[in-house]
């Protein structure tokens, strides 16, 4: 088992090395405004019996939680994702992992309301599936990974471990061909001591970093500065400086989201972007950056992908295009019909034209001028409950700008050189390798009803089941009195004329 | 024929023949305002889909295209998402899915589905026109003036040029009635066939015109005296005539020739979309039908009771449109025994949108102008008013239900959508009271 534990300061605010004691396996220093980040590295081997049986059927599996309360991220911990749990999974060859995938998840996890994978799972491309669902907190993760991460009475690890409630983001994730699982915790951008300790036969390599340009920085490149110890085995932390190129990147702007009122059976989610700047680009062509919004829609909620792919319709969005959703996505089932999670959706998103066209450099020059993106959508039918209305929650969408390498040999990004690299986010799939992300920031929407939380709310009108007596019984007494009033006219016809042709009846009968 | 039941339309104004007559003595200004109407409507809806978000085109008008696109790449059209119809339509379309590179080009040939859709229009009302002459007995003139409810119609002419395929129906069924009329047996069983292999519903039709098809009406004379004892045993040999035996046989063999040679080249999916669909579907968004808001209620809680109203549902209908209207009516009258048909029908379904509307308003032009909606029109401005009003106040409730979010299905959408049934049940019952005998 192996821990790096990393805490990310802004730039300039970098610690002496004389403000750091190390102690034997342990190492403390002032408060710091920074990031943390804890990785865990645990062979496949160390693993609980169920859950090694499990991995060692799965060739992939990205487990990646977010919390839906706001965070500020710090470069290079910027990698965004809507709130609540996602789930990459590339089942190995002999599949025998997709049926009991979801009891692990619903064990590990909670409240994971999946059936099978091959149910309740989509797709994405290169043979990956994806599972969805808003999870508000990690308190039944941390119940569960007690036993299994701390030895008995160990008091220190079991607080730890109940401070990942305070976590903005957790990933826990298996890739074969490296055979350990990796579990990765984010707490965000806040006042905090530098505080940790080394347990017995685990490696722990503390690195207390900010974030630096050194003059040789090149512009696809970020860079890191700081000291590092690993402990019980170094007696002082040693400087280091180190340069890498990121996929995820912060586009210094920010977002909010909300849905237009009202929202009746097909709601648009309204995105409201602070600039419509692009990033600076590594090479000499901007127009290879775009700004896209990655929705992760529970099943309650639904885009028509039909609608989307007018152009003029889109542009009266300000969308330019629908680049991905899943499919297929019954667009008539009621939701409590469907056996799949909900949907995914990419959507590219118009910036105001001005903007995309303004030339680089003069950035400084163009005011930051609000502007919106609006993403129609609609509802599913709800199972009818007392009261004639049920609320979703809709999270977030990630938002950014999305720079994709052109053929003219710009840098090459990879995310070998980059020791913070998130990837198996579910959109960097999307995009061609070598794309740069520029993270927009989410803030909860100024509207009633966000609870400050980056999610959003909408009440669906249902059948109110409290008036629904009647419905069987009216129903069926007026269809059957107007059977009876046609069947009665009917009767009425056949009394004056027969069922025949009716004339030569009437003849005979005068006859 | 019986002259006494000539149209009291056709009573012409006893001054010189007004312009309203003389616009009906020839068919060219009839046919040619349809056909402009249709040009406008067509180039009018081109015109906002090019310049507005929202569309004139009917949704259902992309599935059918990009079916055939699908067609054109040599794929299945069910390949199509919600394409739940026949390939033929799929086939007819082929040409909207050609490209030339040219911009305008490709918009008319986009559009040639509306077209086809739209001399659908004109073909049903021509036939119409066939049909009261030959029916009834009307003078063209007066036959034009009935048709002019279908072809002037502005509703119709929507439909058609926003790219909904109902219009196609409408020919069908016109046609089907015209080669009934005209003792085409073989014809009208093809089209029966393939109306019924089209959109299922046209089955209806099949027990109208079957009993229709007696010895009498078909010209072979009186039953032979059988050599049966039971009268019951006559009527039965009587009643499997050859006429009625041809429809069968020919009708059947269509119906089952084209399943067949569409399940040969697009396997399951022909049969799952476009049948087994409209069995297994569930209906719980609100329509017009009186079981919508049951329906919603039983697809949420399956196990609820045992005798459920929507396993029945299909009993009134079918017993309406299949057995009793058929059997009062169809020797009678038999345009407007399939009126009141699809009338039960649309009216006694589980699923009712106004596109349904059409299947009977093709019909209606046979009924109106001797019916007594107009030789009592306060009666019948009563009857437009109560179906418009209970219409309204259903779509009054679904707009604050889809746009202003309000949970109006108890009781506001229930309550309406019983209303308009009631209504249209009072229709159908006045309609079956307006058929009189015919003589053959």
């Amino acid at each position: 088992m192996r821990e790096r534990i990393t805490f990310v300061q802004n730039l300039g605010d970098s610690l002496e090395p004389s403000a750091i004691k190390i102690n034997g396996g342990t190492i403390s220093g002032p408060e710091v405004q920074a990031v943390r980040e804890d990785r865990l590295t645990i062979p496949l081997d160390e693993l609980p019996a169920e859950l090694q049986a499990l991995l060692r059927a799965t060739r992939e599996l990205h487990t990646r939680w977010v919390s839906p309360r706001p965070y500020e991220g710090i470069s290079p911990l910027l990698a965004r994702l809507p709130p609540g749990l996602h789930v990459i999974f590339i089942p190995g060859k002999d599949d025998v992992v997709s049926s009991p995938l979801c009891k692990t998840l619903a064990e590990i996890f909670g409240d994971v309301s999946c059936s099978t994978a091959t149910e309740a799972f989509t797709s994405l491309p290169e043979a990956a599936l994806q599972y969805y669902q808003q999870l508000d907190d990690l308190s039944h993760f941390i119940k569960y990974a007690k036993p299994q991460l701390c030895p008995r009475d160990d008091v220190s690890c079991l607080a730890r471990l109940e401070s990942l409630s305070h976590a903005s983001s957790l990933d826990i994730s298996y890739d074969s061909s490296l055979h350990a699982l990796r579990i990765t915790a984010v707490w965000p951008y806040q006042r905090q001591p530098v505080q940790a300790s080394s347990r017995k036969g685990i490696r722990t390599e503390v690195g207390i970093l900010s974030t630096d340009k050194p003059q040789t920085l090149e512009p696809h490149e970020i860079g890191i500065s700081g000291l590092l110890t690993v402990l019980g085995q170094d007696s002082k932390p040693s400087p280091t400086m180190f340069t890498f190129a990121s996929r995820h990147r912060d586009a210094e702007s920010s977002f909010s989201a909300q849905f237009l009122s009202p929202t009746g059976l097909h709601p648009t989610l309204q995105l409201r972007l602070s600039s419509p700047k692009p990033p600076p680009s590594f090479s000499s062509s901007p127009s290879s950056c775009s700004p896209h919004a990655y929705l992760t829609l529970p099943k309650t909620i639904f885009p028509d992908k039909y609608q989307l792919s007018d152009p003029l319709f889109l542009a009266s969005k300000n969308l330019s295009a629908l680049r991905y959703t899943t499919q297929p996505i019954d667009l008539e089932a009621p939701a409590y019909v469907l056996p799949q999670w909900g949907a995914t959706v990419l959507v590219e998103l118009a910036p105001p034209p001005a903007a995309a066209e303004s030339p680089l450099g003069s950035q400084g020059h163009q005011a930051d001028t609000e502007w919106t993106a609006e993403i129609p959508l609609h509802l599913r039918y709800l199972a009818p409950s007392a009261g004639g209305s049920s609320a979703i929650t809709v999270p977030y969408p990630a938002v950014f700008w999305a720079c994709t390498p052109d053929d003219g040999g710009g840098p090459e990004i990879t995310a070998s050189s980059n020791p913070f690299d998130r990837g198996n986010l579910g959109y960097d799939r999307l995009f061609p390798e070598g794309t740069v992300f520029w993270h927009v920031e989410p803030r909860p929407s100024v509207e009633h009803g966000s609870k400050g939380l980056l999610v959003n709310e909408v009440r669906v009108p249902v059948l109110d089941l409290e008036k629904a007596g009647w419905v069987n019984a009216g129903t069926a007494a007026v269809v059957l009195l107007g059977f009876a009033w046609i069947v009665y006219k009917l009767a009425g016809v056949w009394r004056r004329e027969g069922y025949g042709s009716g004339k030569v009846g009437a003849e005979k009968k005068r006859q | 024929m019986d002259k006494a039941t000539v149209s009291a339309g056709s009573k012409a104004p006893s001054s010189a023949p007004s312009r309203f007559t003389s616009f009906f003595q020839r068919p060219f200004p009839l046919y040619f305002s349809a056909a402009l109407l249709r040009l406008v409507f067509l180039l009018y809806g081109l015109w906002q889909d090019a310049n507005s978000a929202v569309k004139y085109t009917d949704i259902d008008y992309l599935v059918f295209t990009d079916a055939a696109r699908f067609v054109s790449r040599g794929q299945s059209p069910y390949e199509r998402e919600t394409y739940r119809y026949t390939p033929v339509l799929a086939w007819l379309l082929l040409p909207t899915a050609r490209t030339t590179g040219h911009a305008l080009w490709d918009v008319a040939l986009f559009s040639l589905g509306k077209v086809l859709f739209a001399v659908a229009d004109l073909v049903a009302g021509w036939l119409l026109e066939r049909v009261l002459v030959r029916a009834q007995s009307m003078d063209a003139a007066t036959a034009r003036k009935s048709a002019a409810i279908w072809l002037l119609n502005p509703m119709v002419a929507t439909i058609s040029t926003r790219g909904s395929s109902e219009g196609l129906l409408g020919v069908l069924v016109m046609a089907l009635l015209w080669a009934v009329m005209a003792r085409r047996i073989t014809l009208a069983s093809v089209l029966l066939g393939f109306g019924v292999h089209f959109k299922i519903y046209p089955f209806i039709y099949a027990p109208a015109i079957v009993w229709w098809m007696d010895r009498e009406r078909m010209g072979a004379g009186e039953t032979r005296p059988s050599t049966a004892k039971s009268p019951w045993l006559n009527n039965l040999i009587a009643f499997f005539n050859p006429f009625r035996i041809q429809l069968a046989a020919i009708s059947l063999a269509t119906f089952f020739g084209l399943n067949s040679v569409m399940f040969i080249l697009y396997g399951p999916p022909f049969l799952t979309h476009t049948y087994l669909h409209h069995v297994s579907r569930i209906d719980h968004r609100h329509n017009f039908s009186p079981y919508n808001t049951q329906l919603y209620l039983a697809s949420a809680f399956p196990s609820t009771s045992k005798l459920r109203v929507e396993s029945v549902a299909f009993l009134p209908q079918l017993a309406l449109s299949c057995v009793l209207v058929p059997l009062v009516l169809a020797k009678k009258d038999l345009p407007a025994s399939m009126l009141a048909q699809t009338f039960a029908f649309v009216t006694f379904n589980k699923v009712c949108t106004s596109q349904y509307f059409l299947w009977y308003m093709v019909l209606l032009p046979l009924y109106l102008p001797r019916s007594s909606f107009l030789q009592d029109k306060r009666w019948g401005m009563t009857a437009l008013v109560l179906w418009v009003a209970t219409q309204g106040t259903w779509l009054q409730q679904g707009y604050e239900l889809e746009f202003l979010g309000r949970s109006t299905f108890l009781p506001g959408l229930w309550l309406a959508s019983l209303g308009f049934f009631l209504v249209n049940c009072w229709i159908l019952g006045v309609i079956i009271d307006d058929v009189q005998g015919q003589s053959v």
